[in-house]
């Protein structure tokens, strides 16, 4: 099975972020750039889906030429091969915009390629804006089916069987091939790479994609702009307790509580 | 904002079990403020097998119901639905299409913008008036910064957060318009093969006024049974961070965070919980947080009002027989 997954490079969602002080700029200094969770889950799935079917993976990003580091992770756990997107004119593009940018990188590598890919991952959601767009829109840019907030899929005869999380259980949703999938957190963890799988991402080669290489693709205006960045208004810490002995330290609690009218 | 000819707007409404979500409902609201500007009509959207009962009780909270049937628009038809919301925005012209931030209404809206070339916001948790230009916020980065963002296509398309918008008050019960929209067979292409129920329990954290929340810090499937217990006794709903799940001490109906619940009750109490951005995103909205954590630097102790530093073995059983206590008195 031909496999993509789509991924993001975002900051590490481990660490909160704020403005930088009088500014309406995020301040991402010493902040890591990660793969986005929710492709990291994608990828996983689809190795795990390599793994029983057989096939390859490709991973693609649009981003900055720093991106290329999210490509290296992704090749030192289950990926096979992969490109960067990156052209000065992709920058501010909209959730519509990739979506047509990361169709056009598609028809390029299956033209180069020779063959088509059957299934396409993302990510439910990036964890920087959390949008969650990209890959319906990018399954409509394409013109395939798409199944969204996935935890597990299957090879069936008439192509995959994806299993979606309900709120009270789950569906089991029928696509053909070739199709789009969004991943929620699966059952299980991503693995980790090994030295020796590193070492070989290190060395392997990450080409690039631009505009002129995509046939001149252009995300278009952005369908919408941001007026205003700020930081919502902080909780109050309130008190910590920590008596002599746990008695007191619940006593006291309690009785504020109490005082406060929440019991 | 020149709206042009547009006027009214389309809310989507989610059903299960023949009930529209509450978080649908709050769509309403931020629909009214809309259509209040354009002059136009808050109309809801059902579509379905049967939208009968679920249109009697929504009718009174907008101008008017369309009521779609017609194809099969059952549950996670995901497919249906948005095309027949893409016939709708083409019939109505509609100033404005809301759904609520849930997996079927963004995958809706995200399909429908691409449809029809238009830009978007998701989890808008607030709606503001630049003069006539509506002004969304929206959270990034797990809430930790907000951006207040403006539409610049027409229809105007936004999900709601769940939790952010009060419900409307019922009015006048608007009329309820039958709409036929046969799906077209090329306009289907993945299908559900099997819907299971595997979760029995009724979870209702969004509506619950007493939240008390289990992390990893709870140690054990046994220990967790502590947190259920304060909850029951304080007439609550059982919370959990993802790890407590994640090891199965209870079903992720109980998940409260970013990819779980938003919650905001009037009181919070967080026991063995460590406070990650993304557990805390879903609950900074309650009104009293209390946390229990044996670390005195635990993050959560930030947004806390009361914190106590202890172990939950040792803090909840006297927590639970000193509230019994009290309220025997
Ligand atoms: C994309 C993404 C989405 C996520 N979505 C969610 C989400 O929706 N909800 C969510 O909760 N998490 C979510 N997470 C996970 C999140 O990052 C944290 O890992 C998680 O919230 C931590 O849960 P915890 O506090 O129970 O565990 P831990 O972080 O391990 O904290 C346990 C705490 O318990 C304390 N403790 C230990 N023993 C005791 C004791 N005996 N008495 C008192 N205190 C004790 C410890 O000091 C510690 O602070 C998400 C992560 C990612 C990457
Ligand atoms: N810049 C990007 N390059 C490649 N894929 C992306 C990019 N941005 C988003 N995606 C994919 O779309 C998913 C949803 O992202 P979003 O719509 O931004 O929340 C991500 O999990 C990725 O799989």
């Amino acid at each position: 099975m031909e496999i993509l997954v789509c991924l993001k490079q975002v900051p590490d969602d481990s660490v909160e972020l704020h403005l930088k002080p009088g500014t309406q700029e995020v301040n991402l200094e010493g902040v890591t750039p990660v793969v986005n969770a929710f492709d990291t889950y994608a990828l996983e799935m689809a190795t795990r889906l390599k793994e029983a079917v057989g096939g390859s993976i490709t991973a693609i990003t649009i981003g900055p030429e720093g991106a290329k580091d999210a490509v290296k992770t992704c090749l030192a756990v289950g990926a096979n091969q992969g490109c960067l997107i990156t052209d000065p004119s992709f920058e501010g593009a909209d959730t519509l915009g990739k979506s047509k940018i990361l169709a056009a990188a598609i028809r390029k590598l299956e033209a180069d390629a020779g063959k088509p890919f059957d299934l396409i991952f993302c990510g439910r959601e990036a964890t920087d804006k959390a949008t969650g767009q990209v890959g319906p829109q990018l399954a409509e840019a394409l013109g395939v089916g798409v199944v969204t907030d996935l935890v597990d899929i299957q090879q069936t005869d008439a192509g995959v069987q994806a299993k979606q999380e309900t709120e009270e259980g789950y569906r089991l949703v029928d696509a053909p091939l070739p199709c789009v999938v969004t991943v929620n957190k699966p059952p299980y963890d991503p693995r980790y790479p090994t030295i020796k799988s590193k070492l070989a991402a290190r060395k392997m080669p990450i080409p690039t994609l631009d505009a002129a290489a995509l046939g001149g693709v252009a995300p278009g205006a952005a369908g919408s702009h941001v007026v205003k960045v700020y930081e919502p208004a902080k909780r109050q810490a309130g008190v910590k307790l920590k008596e002599e002995t746990c008695e007191e330290t619940v006593a006291k609690a309690i009785a504020m509580m109490a005082d406060a009218k929440v019991l | 904002m020149d709206w042009g000819n547009r006027k009214d707007i389309l809310v989507f409404l989610e059903q299960k079990d023949g009930k529209a979500l509450n978080g649908a409902l709050e769509c309403l609201t931020p629909a009214r403020a809309l259509a209040q500007h354009t002059g136009g009509q808050v109309l809801a959207v059902l579509m379905g097998t049967d939208n009968a009962g679920a249109a009697e009780k929504v009718a009174p909270l907008a101008d008017g119901v369309l009521a779609v049937t017609g194809g099969d628009y059952s549950d996670g038809a995901a497919d249906a639905f948005t095309w027949a919301l893409e016939q709708l925005a083409a019939q109505y012209e509609p100033a404005a299409v809301l759904a609520g931030n849930t997996p079927l209404g963004r995958e809706m809206t995200a399909r429908l913008c691409a449809r029809l070339g238009l830009g978007s916001v998701q989890d808008a948790t607030a709606l503001t008036w630049d003069g006539d230009t509506p002004v969304w916020t929206v959270p990034l980065y797990g809430g930790t910064v907000l951006n207040d963002v403006v539409v610049d296509t027409l229809p105007v398309v936004a999900t709601t957060r769940s939790g952010a918008f009060a419900k409307p008050e019922a009015g006048q019960a608007g009329p309820v318009t039958p709409v036929e929209l046969q799906v077209p067979a090329d306009a289907v292409k993945v299908k559900v093969a099997q819907a299971v129920k595997e979760l029995s329990e009724a979870v209702n954290l969004e509506e619950a006024k007493v939240i008390v929340t289990g992390g990893r810090g709870m140690g054990s499937k046994e220990q967790f049974a502590l947190v259920e217990e304060l909850a029951a006794l304080l007439g609550g709903v059982v919370g959990a961070t993802r790890p407590a799940i994640e090891d199965g001490w209870v079903s992720r109906a109980h998940q409260v965070g970013q990819s779980g619940k938003i919650v905001a009750p009037a009181l919070y109490i967080a026991c063995g919980v460590s406070g990650a951005t993304q557990h805390v995103s879903g609950m900074n909205g309650s009104g009293y947080v209390v946390a229990i954590n044996k670390d005195e630097d635990a993050p959560i102790f930030d947004v806390a009002d009361v914190g106590i530093v202890g172990d939950v073995a040792k803090v909840l059983p006297l927590m639970i027989q000193e509230i019994r206590q009290r309220k025997a008195e």
